[in-house]
């Protein structure tokens, strides 16, 4: 039987990150771009969990730091969408090219 | 761990971060219960009282402790490195409330509550950031940090440019925790551990054993992503956005603490798993290697922030050029790394701290007065307000690094040190974009004295206000005049064994 090695699951983390850091700085919906961050962040604890089982040093310690950064991933697109509805009432767009009234 | 461990450590060590959370959950029950018209200034005063009585538990630590305190495995650390950057931060808070008790009497801030609340929990994080040496921890407040910020700078809900620039913020933000996380993952990867102090046996093993590509990646991923936020390039296009549509209070500790918790950061991250990196020669990389590439981002950093300033006309957009220039200058003694790195850095940061609340609280005064932003609003200062348009000057002074302020003192030792490891290219840089500097922070001073202005009505100083600039001009005029006791009180107080802080030794 053919078993999963450690740089398959880095490679699909290496992918989910470009594919979110890709969406965050071309897509103009800004919902998609909070959606394509929680993909960066994503990426980051598939690294961790397969580091956790399949490591240098494989230790628990990754999915401890998985459970934190979901967690921390959880608050910051909650805070996203607060700031991003209070722009939606006073704008009424979710453009993210509309958003440039500091250009200089 | 057993639950008998927990309860073996001496938690009074733990005393500033403990009472500054207690205060942030006092004041978010007290905010609920208080009616809704209020006024909570009681809640700025209550915050300061919390802020005063955390730095005085810091400066009992700075007595009776001798050997840095460890909990749970370096999970939290109370160390001279901690110490020292605590204090920068919570007088950096207690400067930030007491501009804001005059910011909010402009009524644009409805949620005055929170504003109090999350700047705690903003500075909660940030000690966090100071005095962990372990990545779940330091992720966790550096996150604090961040979200508390997010939401302070969106605070005037009806302003669309705050409304922008926090989201812009957020985006920002969250693409930088992603590189540092994903930075992290790395580390921990090749360490199998997230304590730093073993991380760095661990890296420099997996370093020698074929895994350097792996190694320097993760330094990359997590310099990206920590540059974000001390402001430096390449993730630096944020701040002049973000610092112009928050509110000028939370502007200034957005430059000055949020700033030095990422420096903390930085230092303690990258010095505490990448010092042991050795190259098959036997010289340590980080200096000879990776120096260079922190070299670069300082030196661009200092002339795209630089020359980006002299273009601008609304100051808090210049202030937030001025900053990504600054952070070069900071990032001087980590790629030059002498034994006096550490005393540099916090000599450095305390004098932008003074300048920097100084300048932030003169700008607030002359934009509440004049309802704009431009550069022209400072037009005839001089003749409103002489004590006002004197200490601008003095900040400004130490600001460009000119003799008997602070600033320059702080520049000249990190002048020195760049030319003592023979980074002479990177002196030019600093010289060479100082001297731009000069032009447009000269250009403040020139409205100040040499324009007439609008109207020659006295210029109204509210008490605290003027509190905050007297006692930072006057310090900042003091440290340039014998800088030598800062730097003597630093390296007593802070630094015994030139080990930067206390920082790469472990307890054990």
């Amino acid at each position: 039987m053919m078993t999963l090695q450690l740089p398959s699951f880095l490679l699909v983390a290496l992918i989910l990150f470009s594919v979110g850091l890709y969406g965050a700085l071309t897509k103009r919906n800004a919902v998609i771009v909070l959606l394509s961050i929680e993909l960066m962040l994503n990426a980051a604890n598939i690294n961790l969990v397969a580091f956790a089982k399949y490591g240098l040093h494989a230790a628990i310690t990754g999915q401890i730091f998985t459970l934190f950064s979901m967690t921390v991933a959880a608050a910051e697109v909650a805070v996203g969408l607060a700031i991003l509805i209070a722009l939606y009432r006073n704008r009424a767009t979710v453009n993210i090219d509309e958003m440039d009234t500091m250009k200089h | 761990m057993d639950v008998k461990d927990i309860f073996s450590y001496n938690w009074s060590y733990l005393l500033p971060e403990l009472i500054i959370l207690g205060f942030a959950t006092a004041l978010s029950l007290l905010d609920l219960a208080m009616g809704k018209r209020t006024n909570r200034a009681v809640l700025a005063w209550l915050a300061l009282a919390g802020v005063l009585l955390s730095g005085i538990f810091v400066v009992v630590n700075m007595v009776t402790l001798n050997a840095p305190y460890s909990y749970m495995a370096d999970m939290l650390r109370v160390d001279g490195y901690g110490n020292a950057f605590k204090l920068l931060f919570l007088s950096g808070v207690a400067f930030t409330l007491i501009l804001s008790v005059c910011y909010m009497k402009q009524g644009e801030i409805t949620h005055q509550g929170e504003y109090y609340y999350l700047l705690l929990t903003a500075l909660l994080g940030a000690m966090v950031m100071a005095s962990s040496a372990d990545l779940i921890t330091l992720f966790v407040g550096l996150e604090l940090l961040s979200l508390s910020s997010y939401v302070l700078v969106g605070l005037r809900k009806k302003s669309l440019n705050a409304n922008e620039s926090s989201f812009k913020y957020v985006v920002s933000g969250g693409i930088a925790t992603a590189f540092t996380l994903f930075g992290m993952s790395y580390m921990y990867g090749l360490g199998g551990t997230t304590n730093l102090y073993l991380l760095a046996d661990r890296l420099s093993e997996a370093y020698a054993g074929g895994y350097a590509f792996l190694v320097l990646l993760a330094f990359a991923f997590v310099v990206i992503g920590l540059s974000f936020k001390i402001s430096a390039v390449p993730n630096h296009m944020w701040a002049p956005d973000v610092y112009q549509g928050a509110p000028t209070p939370i502007t200034a500790f957005l430059a000055v603490v949020s700033k030095t918790a990422g420096f903390a950061m930085v230092f303690r991250l990258l010095f505490g798993a990448f010092i042991g990196l050795a190259s098959p020669a036997g010289g340590s990389v980080l200096m000879e290697n990776l120096s260079p590439y922190i070299s670069v981002i300082a030196a661009a950093s200092m002339i795209i922030g630089n020359t980006m300033a002299l273009r601008q006309t609304n100051v808090k957009r210049m202030m937030a050029y001025s900053g990504i220039a600054q952070a070069g200058y900071i990032l001087v003694p980590f790629a030059t790394l002498t034994s006096l790195f550490f005393e540099q850095s916090v000599f450095y940061l305390f004098a932008y701290l003074l300048a920097s609340f100084g300048a932030f609280a003169v700008l607030m005064l002359v934009f509440r007065d004049q309802q704009s932003e431009e550069l022209k609003s400072f037009a005839g200062l001089y003749h409103r307000s002489p004590l006002v348009a004197v200490a601008m000057t003095i900040f400004l002074l130490s600001m460009a690094g000119i003799p008997v302020t602070a600033g320059f003192i702080g520049k000249f030792y990190l002048f020195v040190s760049a030319i003592l490891q023979h980074h002479y290219w990177l002196s030019a840089v600093m010289i060479a974009t100082s001297v731009i500097s000069y032009y447009y922070y000269f250009g403040i001073i020139r409205q100040m004295y040499m324009r007439p202005g609008a109207t020659e009505a006295p210029l109204p100083l509210p008490k605290g206000v003027a509190f905050v600039i007297v006692l930072t001009a006057l310090a900042t005029f003091v440290v340039g005049i014998v800088p030598g006791a800062v730097f003597d009180f630093v390296q007593a107080h802070f630094n015994p064994s030139f080990d930067f802080g206390g920082m790469t030794s472990s307890s054990k």
